[in-house]
């Protein structure tokens, strides 16, 4: 090889790494922009009665635990709706539904649902769920997130079974294993390092929903452990706080949204964790 | 091996060990009659029809996709999970013809048991890996299948190695020793015919050798059949060969004599390496 052609690569390879560096950089900076922002407007009600406190009447002080409780109650619930229901509907498709045309229309209509814009959602569950009990509840939220959460599982899952070789599914069929067993006992086994990954990627999807919210939990300036009332979440108090005219509301809607972003943060850097331990042999 | 008198007509493979000459001439323990296999509209076996004798090994060779794997996956009927596979004929267990929808699979694929090319240890413990299957066909005692363990570890040559760390996941172990744990998952049920498809093709040769032997042994207590790409490998473990070409049985004899004798030019042809 000559020298010029030598030099001609290593100059294409600078580049290269030049562009893609600039690329990743530009990424990184609005992230860390986000977080900082939300850092140093939010510093003053970042302490310990954020989390032990509750949303404060304008012009007093206050945390935002109620705020918190809510948001993960209805997350937890949601979750507890949509995993078993999304999981099911995911073997399905993957296992009995694969050459079937019912498993090819399932899968159609989930990919709809998937894409359904979550205010669509959240004005549905308003109609049959909110109207029909005559006023906003947390359990009408956490059925709006469950919807949205519920097609992200079925894909999620669909896909980690499809991942688990055919070879896999062939060693234990010959052993005459009866289906529900091999999918129970070794198929999901072998896949439960995605299952769960598309779970928390699913917990992340909602954790910061907040027009289907609106439409169905609404918010509730103080504490409730009922599920049948307004509840407090996270995502409609920013709302409902950024757009007040209060400084301290201010404050506390950007701890707030330092603390979903840490939150959503965390739970991609738990994905990324389980998908590098999955990954080693 | 003395390889000085191979020449180039007839490769060292060809030359044979004496407790290979003779093949005993046991029961039949499966007969295979005008198998036809089709995928979707492709037939992929033609009229095939097998005696496979009792205890011994019998080796399945041919170019790739002439449908050795596509008559092991007729016998366990494992083509089942495909909707576009379908297998027409008979195919006889002590009498029976298994490819009928209203024999029980899982009473079928307990008699005939099945190791694949690429080993698919369970992402689970030795242990369960073995006593899987086993805890469902039978009720047995905690003791009793940790018998039955050991029994098939032995069985399958395993058991030294892994006998202080059965509780460890299987993935651990390395290609050889997962696929001797695969037959050793196998046999554990006690099935009566042992079906291997290409079960050393993706090993080391030292594991390859390991397996080898394990078949030997293996051979007084099951049936088997193997699929095999290499012949060597064909020649030093079966008692009759069968050579498969373009989904159809070309001839099928005594190992050896298939080997050093062949009746068809084109088993000729194959064996001493001129097409395949």
């Amino acid at each position: 090889m000559t020298g010029s052609r030598v030099l001609q690569r290593k100059i294409v390879d600078a580049v290269a790494l030049v562009f893609a560096g600039a690329a990743t950089l530009f990424g990184l900076v609005w992230l860390f922009w986000i977080l900082w922002t939300t850092l140093q407007q939010g510093i003053g009600a970042l302490n310990p009665e954020l989390f032990t406190q509750m949303t404060p009447p304008p012009g007093s002080e206050g945390g935002l635990l109620n705020a918190f409780y809510g948001s993960a109650v209805m997350i937890l619930l949601a979750v507890a709706i949509g995993a078993p229901i999304g999981l099911a509907a995911g073997t399905y498709l993957a296992e009995q539904g694969r050459y079937t045309r019912l498993g090819a229309v399932v899968s159609f209509l989930n990919d709809v649902l998937l894409s359904a814009p979550s205010i669509v959602i959240g004005l549905f569950v308003y109609e049959i769920v909110v109207v029909s009990m005559g006023h906003f509840s947390g359990f009408a939220g956490a059925l709006a997130l469950a919807m949205i959460l519920l097609p992200v599982i079925v894909r999620t899952s669909d896909e980690a079974l499809r991942i688990v070789p055919d070879q896999m599914r062939e060693a234990a069929f010959a052993l005459g294993i009866p289906r529900w067993k091999v999918t129970s006992q070794i198929l999901y086994k072998a896949s439960l390092s995605a299952i769960v990954t598309g779970v928390l990627l699913g917990i992340a999807r909602i954790a910061g929903e907040t027009a289907p919210l609106l439409f169905t939990a609404l918010s509730n300036q103080f504490w409730t452990s009922s599920l049948n009332q307004p509840l407090a979440n996270l995502p409609v108090v920013i709302f409902q706080y950024a757009m007040s005219p209060y400084d301290e509301w201010h404050e506390l809607a950007w701890a707030g949204a330092f603390m979903l972003m840490l939150f959503v943060l965390g739970l991609n850097i738990a994905v990324r964790l389980i998908v590098r331990r999955r990954k080693r042999p | 091996m003395n390889d000085q008198s191979a020449t180039l007509d007839q490769p060292a493979y060809l030359r044979f060990e004496p407790n290979q000459e003779v093949v005993p001439e046991t029961a039949t323990q499966l007969s295979i009659r005008h198998l036809d296999f089709f995928y979707g509209r492709a037939q992929a076996l033609h009229d095939v029809n097998l005696e496979i004798k009792a205890n011994a090994v019998t080796a399945i060779i041919g170019p790739s996709g002439c449908g050795k794997s596509t008559l092991l996956r007729s016998i366990n009927r494992i083509y089942e999970l495909y909707p576009d596979q379908r297998a027409e004929g008979e195919i006889l267990v002590d009498g029976r013809n298994v490819l009928d929808r209203r024999y029980p699979l899982s009473d079928l694929r307990r008699k005939v048991g099945m190791v694949f090319q690429k080993p698919t240890p369970f992402a689970s413990s030795i242990r369960n890996n073995v006593a899987f299957a086993l805890s469902y066909y039978e009720k047995l005692s905690k003791a009793e299948i940790a018998d039955r363990v050991e029994d098939a570890l032995r069985q399958a040559a395993l058991w030294d190695e892994v006998k202080d760390k059965l509780n460890q996941s299987a993935l651990g172990l390395s290609g050889g020793q997962q696929q001797r744990l695969c037959i050793a998952r196998t046999i554990a049920v006690r099935p009566e015919i042992l079906l291997l498809d290409e079960a050393t093709s993706a090993l080391d040769p030292i594991s390859t050798a390991k397996i080898e032997e394990l078949i030997h042994e293996l051979r007084e207590r099951f049936t088997i059949m193997i699929v095999t790409h290499n012949m060597q490998q064909a020649a030093r473990v079966s008692q009759r060969t069968a050579f498969f070409h373009l989904g159809e049985l070309i001839e099928f004899g005594k190992t050896r004599d298939i080997f050093t004798n062949p009746r068809v030019p084109r088993t000729q042809d194959y064996i001493t390496g001129r097409f395949g």
